[in-house]
């Protein structure tokens, strides 16, 4: 059975009729071609297919075709400036945060909701506020370290 | 620079998923529900009328279109016990394990394929399943592999030095048991791979989540009966591997899949299939004896080693065969006398076995720094001073250890001290006595590693096979091919850093390609990497240059010893004026005027091309035909833990880490690994297990309850590191990417025994779950308080 959806991904309107099984997760990769929002556990446990759904971080595997009616979605392609990298991915760069790259756009969604929305935070909140997204590499050292170092260029202005 | 990560960041991956051919069909595999039963028959007409579905592959099928699993490692056939059964991919006459493959669904969506799944009608006869290793060993056992006897794979027995004067010697015999849970790495990206035949050339074209590409050809083809040359595999992204992606066992079907249906198929992994089917590790127990002398001298250890395989240890992975390193670093940093072991593998049914970071090393290495730890108590002395009275001494290598290997380098005493400083021991130990007063359980734990690196072993697939190629392109950039695979371990960026700074060129000018089966060499795995496939890159790069110096030489008009090369310019060291490019080079050597410009005699020896090829092996196995690793490198952990003895919660207030990995190609890779590798640790000490019940059924299959650390379970971490450089590689760099993760588990175990210490517990097994640890303190009540 096929539904017909309107949803807005980063910021273009998309007109579809996908299956009703489909997850968003399904619609993102298969109907859209966005690659960045990884198949990890397809259980809601891992976090690598995070994005915001209307404003709020979301495991896309856990969102069925009908609720993404009339919603908005950002993935890390949306974060692009003139495919210039945000400076929340230049900061995972420079901080040595990406290692086999996996969970990388799930955490950097993760992180753009938690900066964005968080004026000030601790490392334990920070960790805490991660900990919905498993990466298997890092041991979170370089992911948290980049995540403060993104906070220092949001807090000098250089963000967007 | 830092293009992959530029990619990865930003969502233009090349993972296995991400890739989509014209008309690419899915496949799905669809798992037994026992752990062990007879198939009584298949019927997938069913399926079959699913409107997309193309095919229904069973054991049936395999085994008229297919060879065996090839075996990866086969020690029989030098007269050891060494068994390997003549396994399958599909199940064909009876299933072996909860979830192994029965069919696979090849259709036009991975949906439809599972629809169809159900409808697949199979008739099972239940078989009495085996799930525990010592009932496998019983004669009365029901066999796993009826054509064998028994349940016992592999049997072998070590004997290194002089155990029995090492027991004469010794004031005291100390028992000592430990088994370690059964875990795996489970990356966040599980395996896959898609195949593409060709009828019409008989080429089948695969792109895989692999770390060793031309392995996986050579194990492919066999099994699909299709010459070597008929198999090309090019390694996709990789999204994590840890040894996990060394086994090619369910690509063969889907090379099958899409020969079946001429077809391009893709499988994707589900995570449940990775839990239920995937590489499975650990699970082993040691039962020992180690005689020590009063003054904390360890003389000598006997022990019996058993290893739960799962179905086997050869065909599906490499397994059986890591029984070997796991008795050979036993002996880990230190001077013994003596030791025997006695090792078991043994299957039952559970989950193939197969690599994960440590492989086997890890094991042997444990079971010492347990030792070290139930030593210390038993002789009221503290751990550390055990390790300094038993370390193998600076001034002592190369160091030739019972077991044959020969260790290159270390200053295990320097690496130890640095680590007690850095993890604050004497200052924690204060706090621990006070907090005691306070009813709370502060413990201090530590360990220390040698890791064995870069393995040659013979009679298998890991013999220390390498290749690089380096050229300079007729437009002058650099092109850097070799086996050292990008699983995320950064290798991209390490080997274009090494060319870049052997040849002179910019690291921007580098260009590292895709590895593939084009490219001879087992790819990485056993921190091989920085030493095999480096050494092969270091020579091919060093050998470039000389050549270009020589054709720059000729067409700068300079003497070869007056060149040099920086920032990708040659320049006369004599008069700096006097310079070209790399690019200008390489239009002479190549264009104008072309080989017809070039010295008649480099034309007479046909050296006209500025492309070089070079393979390595390791001068210490070449040198020392015992030692199986080139390299060793060291590290040593501190954990200060705090147990909650009411839930049995267990935190850490201090993480510290000293590493000797030689000289360091890349710090931040380096720490990258460390990092890593701690974390897994503290996941195997503290959650991760999977658990079978007695019948067989495996009860986690999903990260909700297999638990691997969130960034809130792991700590920050103090690192340090020595560097002394090993004689056996160019730069003295070592492999590394293993000890973390055998030393933070060995640490977090000796922590919370340190903290549970008042309750005169002993922990014998691991992970240290909430329950095991209230388990622990009330038996401990019931004995103390009576």
């Amino acid at each position: 059975m096929k539904v017909p959806i309107e949803t807005k991904v980063n910021n273009k309107t998309y007109k579809l009729e996908v299956e009703a099984r489909f997850t968003l997760l399904d619609i993102l990769r298969e109907e859209l071609k966005i690659k960045s929002v990884h198949r990890g556990c397809e259980h809601g446990e891992c976090g690598a297919c995070t994005v915001l759904l209307s404003g709020k971080p979301v495991c896309s595997c856990l969102v069925l075709a009908p609720q993404v009616d009339g919603a908005e979605i950002t993935t890390v392609e949306g974060l692009l400036k003139d495919k210039e990298l945000h400076p929340l991915m230049m900061a995972f760069i420079e901080n040595h945060a990406i290692q086999c790259g996996y969970c990388t756009p799930g955490v950097i969604m993760m992180a753009y909701y938690l900066l964005n929305n968080r004026p000030e935070f601790t490392d334990e909140e920070l960790r805490k506020g991660i900990a919905g997204n498993l990466c298997r590499c890092t041991g979170y050292v370089h992911i948290i370290r980049a995540i403060k170092a993104a906070k220092e260029y949001k807090d000098s202005g250089n963000w967007w | 620079m830092k293009e992959r990560e530029r990619r990865l960041v930003s969502g233009n991956g090349f993972y296995v998923d991400d890739i989509e051919l014209p008309n690419m069909a899915h496949c799905i595999f669809a798992g037994s529900p026992y752990a062990h039963a007879r198939i009584k028959s298949i019927d997938a007409s069913r399926a079959l009328e699913v409107s997309g579905v193309l095919a229904v592959i069973t054991g049936r099928e395999v085994v008229e279109l297919m060879d065996p699993l090839p075996a990866t490692s086969n020690y029989g056939a030098i007269g050891w016990h060494w068994r390997i059964p003549k396994a399958y991919p599909l199940a064909v006459d009876k299933v072996r394990y909860q979830g192994e493959p029965v069919a696979a669904i090849i259709a036009e969506h991975p949906y439809i394929a599972l629809d169809a799944a159900e409808l697949i009608d199979i008739e099972f006869e239940q078989l009495p399943p085996i799930s525990d290793v010592n009932q496998a060993m019983r004669p009365e056992s029901p066999l796993v592999y009826e054509e064998w006897g028994d349940n016992i794979q592999v049997h072998l027995e070590f004997n290194f030095g002089d155990v029995d004067e090492a027991f004469k010697e010794a004031d005291r015999v100390i028992r000592v048991s430990w088994h370690e849970g059964r875990v795996s790495g489970f990356p966040i990206e599980s395996r896959g791979c898609i195949a593409s035949y060709d009828r019409i050339t008989g080429m089948l074209n695969m792109w895989s989540s692999t770390q060793a590409p031309f392995l996986g050809r050579q194990y492919i083809s066999s099994a699909l009966r299709l010459p070597t040359t008929k198999v090309r595999i090019v390694a996709a992204d990789v999204g994590g591997a840890f040894g996990n992606k060394v086994n090619w066992w369910k690509d063969t079907v889907v090379g099958l899949g899409s020969i079946v249906t001429e077809r391009p198929v893709k499988w994707v992994e589900s995570k449940k299939e990775f839990f239920l089917t995937g590489a499975h590790n650990r699970d082993v127990t040691w039962d020992g004896e180690v005689a020590v002398r009063n003054d904390g001298s360890i003389l000598g250890v006997k022990a019996k080693f058993l290893k739960d395989l799962g179905v086997e240890g050869t065909n599906r992975g490499s397994a059986a065969m890591g029984i070997i390193p796991a008795c050979c670093s036993v002996a880990n940093a230190y001077h013994l006398k003596g030791i025997r072991i006695e090792a078991y593998g043994v299957v039952t049914n559970k989950s193939p076995y197969c690599a994960y970071r440590g492989y086997g090393k890890d094991k042997g290495i444990k079971f010492m720094e347990r030792i070290i730890q139930v030593v210390a108590h038993e002789l009221e002395l503290e751990p550390e001073q055990i390790r300094f009275r038993n370390f193998i001494q600076p001034d002592e290598f190369p160091y030739k250890q019972l077991s044959g290997y020969v260790y290159d380098s270390g200053d295990y005493p320097a690496v130890l001290g640095k680590v007690l400083e850095l993890g604050e021991v004497s200052s924690w130990r204060q706090k621990q006595e006070q907090a005691r007063k306070q009813g709370k359980y502060i413990g201090v734990g530590m360990a220390f590693s040698v890791e064995p690196a870069g393995v040659a072993a013979p009679h298998c697939i890991f013999g220390g096979l390498t290749q690089a190629r380096v050229r300079i392109t007729s437009d002058g950039l650099v092109e850097v091919e070799n086996d050292q695979t990008e699983i995320g371990q950064g290798s991209n960026t390490t080997r274009a850093k090494v060319v870049a700074n052997i040849l002179g060129a910019k690291l921007d000018d580098i260009e590292v390609k895709r590895d593939s089966s084009d490219m001879p060499g087992s790819g990485v795995y056993s921190s091989r990497g920085a030493i095999y496939p480096t050494g092969a890159l270091i020579r091919a790069a060093t050998e470039l240059k000389a050549r270009v110096i020589k054709f720059a030489s000729h067409f700068m008009n300079e003497e070869p010893a007056h060149i040099d090369i920086n920032d990708s310019v040659i320049h006369s060291t004599k008069e700096p004026t006097k310079r070209m490019s790399l690019k200008e080079l390489a239009d002479c050597v190549y264009f104008h005027p072309g080989p017809r410009g070039l010295p008649q005699e480099m034309q007479a020896k046909h050296e006209v091309l500025l492309d070089v090829c070079a393979s390595w092996f390791s001068p210490n196995t070449a040198q020392n035909p015992t030692s199986t690793y080139t390299t060793y490198c060291s590290g040593a952990d501190v954990a200060v833990v705090e147990v909650d003895v009411e839930t049995g919660a267990v935190s850490i207030l201090k993480y510290a880490h000293v590493h000797d990995a030689g000289t360091l190609l890349d710090k931040d890779i380096v720490e990258g690994q460390i990092f890593g590798g701690i974390v897994q640790g503290i996941g195997e000490a503290l959650s991760e297990e999977l658990v079978y019940t007695r019948s067989g059924e495996l009860l986690n299959t999903s990260y909700t309850d297999y638990v691997i650390p969130t960034a809130q379970d792991s700590p920050d971490i103090v690192i340090g590191h020595v560097e002394t450089p090993s004689p056996f590689t160019e730069l003295g760099q070592k492999g590394m990417g293993e000890a973390p993760i055998i030393g933070s588990k060995a640490a977090m175990i000796n922590a919370i025994e340190d903290a549970l210490s008042p309750f005169k517990i002993r922990i014998t097994e691991s992970p240290a779950t909430r329950e095991r640890v209230r388990k622990w303190i009330s038996e401990s009540q019931r004995r103390l308080i009576p």
